[in-house]
């Protein structure tokens, strides 16, 4: 068997929490969560609709797998749409599942991309909070993480772009419902972050040791399950020149 | 009709006015020191480079910039030229390939006044100054991020006059000049986007000027027999600025792909000599013919659309 990346195993872990039917969207820099949906729709999910990102796209064949959420090569598509509409899915919660991430992340799935710091002293300056804020109106989120450090698993957010659960608002959205590292799965159990799977080679302590705040930890956690050899040729042929499997 | 009749009778019909000029001309003419700016494309793809290199070789200042929502190179070169004084903030980055050099730099030393937003926040206050609505609710959801609150000028609070429920709201937004890359129009201004359209018609409609610049100036006839297909139609356009290959290193949808090399070499800059980079790219060249033998040559699209057209 060939070897799995873990950006291919990340990749296989959020294509199983899609569902057939779901409408799915992402942003920039998401190599991975597109690799996800191209790879949910050719195996268990063929009536999952994806939006990639500013592009426009809807359903982008992935011939192949590009880097920017923005490529012309991803216009090889079902429907290239303005940007505007796309806003207008993500108000209207048409959305079933957001793909999220951010330069901060705590335990009750917050997301910041915004900045380090406080208001008026950002010492830290992020790119902007982009579509994070629409996180409340789609029906759940994932959220994936290109490290895992205790400087991204926050105790709290210096800023909130997107919100995850929040006390006392009633929002269309379902909040967050996973959480992917390169080190560990995790989801969420009364409202707090808790680990669900880690993957090959770590263990928990890894995990708590690289966590920012008091993840929940239940009695049992098992490794997390590994791409089948049909999903990793199936990956292999989406992604030819390798721009998910080699981004980590 | 009986009007129409006589005007063609007489042999009065009028030539059009065309509306090609140089990079150097429209800038000249429409933008103003001090004015508001709305610059399209999205990431590092239909980036009005061109334009850009020439607002920085005019060293016309910009009061408020805003992007369509993710600014890339754009934002960041004017951020990194000191044109800028205050700027939309939505997302400025490089996506895959990292952060903003400039503008991190310039906001963190509070060079640059950021107003904090979102996509949300681009589209909708675009959507209302292309209508001319006085203002615009936001669908509830942003009052859990910290957004509002970094920006109290842009987001006031009222109450939905139907429901009683507190709305968040967005002013409407008019920039004095869009600056918008499309891939063809004719010398009157009727345009077509080749690939995606992002919010960039929005931006057209908002706006008070708009700089189109284009890959090719076509045929009047040739708009005529793809009316179907004209995104843009010319009484929105106040200039036609014909410059091939000019939103390297950023891509032109269909035509070339993003420079990743030239990005790079970019971002390596901003953390050394940027004023070399400014004077070697953007103030030694005159104009984009000039710029295009700085970095190889048209050759090097024929580098960058290695692959092809995807269809």
């Amino acid at each position: 068997m060939v070897e799995v990346k873990t950006a291919e195993l990340m990749a296989s872990v959020l294509s199983k929490h899609l569902e057939d039917g779901d409408v799915a969207i992402m942003g920039a820099f998401s190599a991975i969560p597109m690799l996800a949906s191209r790879l949910a729709q050719m195996t268990h999910a063929p009536n999952l609709t994806y939006i990639a990102g500013g592009s426009g796209a809807v359903n982008p064949l992935l011939e192949p797998l590009v880097a920017s959420s923005c490529d012309d090569r991803l216009l090889k598509a079902e429907a290239v749409l303005p940007l505007s509409d796309v806003i207008d899915f993500e108000a209207r919660t048409e959305i079933d599942i957001f793909f999220a991430g951010g330069l901060q992340i705590d335990k009750r799935g917050n997301c910041n991309l915004l900045g380090i710091g406080k208001p008026g002293e950002i010492k830290f300056r992020g790119p902007g909070s982009v579509g994070l804020p629409f996180l409340s109106r789609a029906r759940r989120f994932a959220i994936y993480s290109m490290n895992h450090s205790t400087r991204t698993f926050v105790e709290k957010v210096d800023f909130i772009s997107g919100p995850g659960f929040v006390d006392g608002k009633d929002f269309p959205g379902g909040g967050p419902s996973l959480v992917v590292t390169p080190i560990c799965v995790m989801d969420f159990d009364e409202e707090r972050m808790q680990l669900k799977s880690v993957h090959p080679g770590v263990s928990v302590d890894d995990v708590v040791q690289n966590t920012g705040f008091e993840l929940r930890i239940p009695d049992d956690v098992p490794q997390t399950g590994l791409p089948t050899e049909e999903e990793l040729e199936l990956m292999r042929e989406i992604d030819p020149l390798g721009v998910a499997r080699n981004s980590l | 009709m009986r009007r129409l009749y006589l005007i063609l009778s007489e042999g009065r019909l009028m030539a059009r006015t065309e509306k090609v000029l140089s990079a150097k001309e429209a800038v000249e003419r429409f933008m103003k020191d001090g004015c508001f700016v709305a610059i399209g494309g999205m990431h590092m793809h239909n980036n009005t480079m061109a334009l850009i290199r020439e607002v920085i070789r005019q060293n016309v200042g910009i009061g408020r910039l805003i992007t369509s929502p993710s600014g890339s190179v754009n934002a960041d070169m004017l951020i990194g030229a000191g044109l800028v004084d205050e700027l939309y903030c939505a997302y400025v980055g490089m996506e895959h390939l990292g952060l903003a050099p400039n503008f991190r730099k310039f906001a963190e030393s509070g060079k640059l006044k950021v107003r904090e937003c979102d996509e949300a926040f681009v589209t909708f206050t675009l959507r209302a100054g292309a209508s001319s609505m006085p203002f615009i609710p936001l669908p509830r959801g942003l009052e859990a991020t910290s957004v509002p609150s970094m920006n109290e000028e842009d987001y006031r609070w009222t109450s939905d006059p139907f429901g009683g429920e507190k709305v968040a709201c967005l002013p409407a937004l008019q920039p004095d000049v869009a600056l918008v890359h499309c891939q063809k129009a004719d010398e009157y201004g009727n345009a077509i986007f080749e690939g995606s359209k992002f919010n960039d018609f929005l931006m057209i409609k908002a706006s008070d000027k708009v700089i189109l610049q284009v890959e090719e100036v076509v045929p009047h006839e040739y708009i005529l027999e793809n009316a179907m297909r004209v995104d843009v139609p010319a009484f929105l356009v106040d200039a036609v600025v014909n410059t091939p290959f000019g939103c390297h290193p950023t891509a032109s949808h269909r035509y070339y792909r993003y420079d990743e090399g030239h990005i790079k070499e970019y971002l390596g800059a901003c953390k050394e000599d940027f004023d070399a980079y400014l004077d070697r790219y953007v103030r030694g060249p005159k104009d984009n013919e000039e710029y295009l033998e700085v970095i190889g040559g048209r050759e090097k699209a024929k580098e960058l659309m290695e692959g092809g057209v995807p269809w």
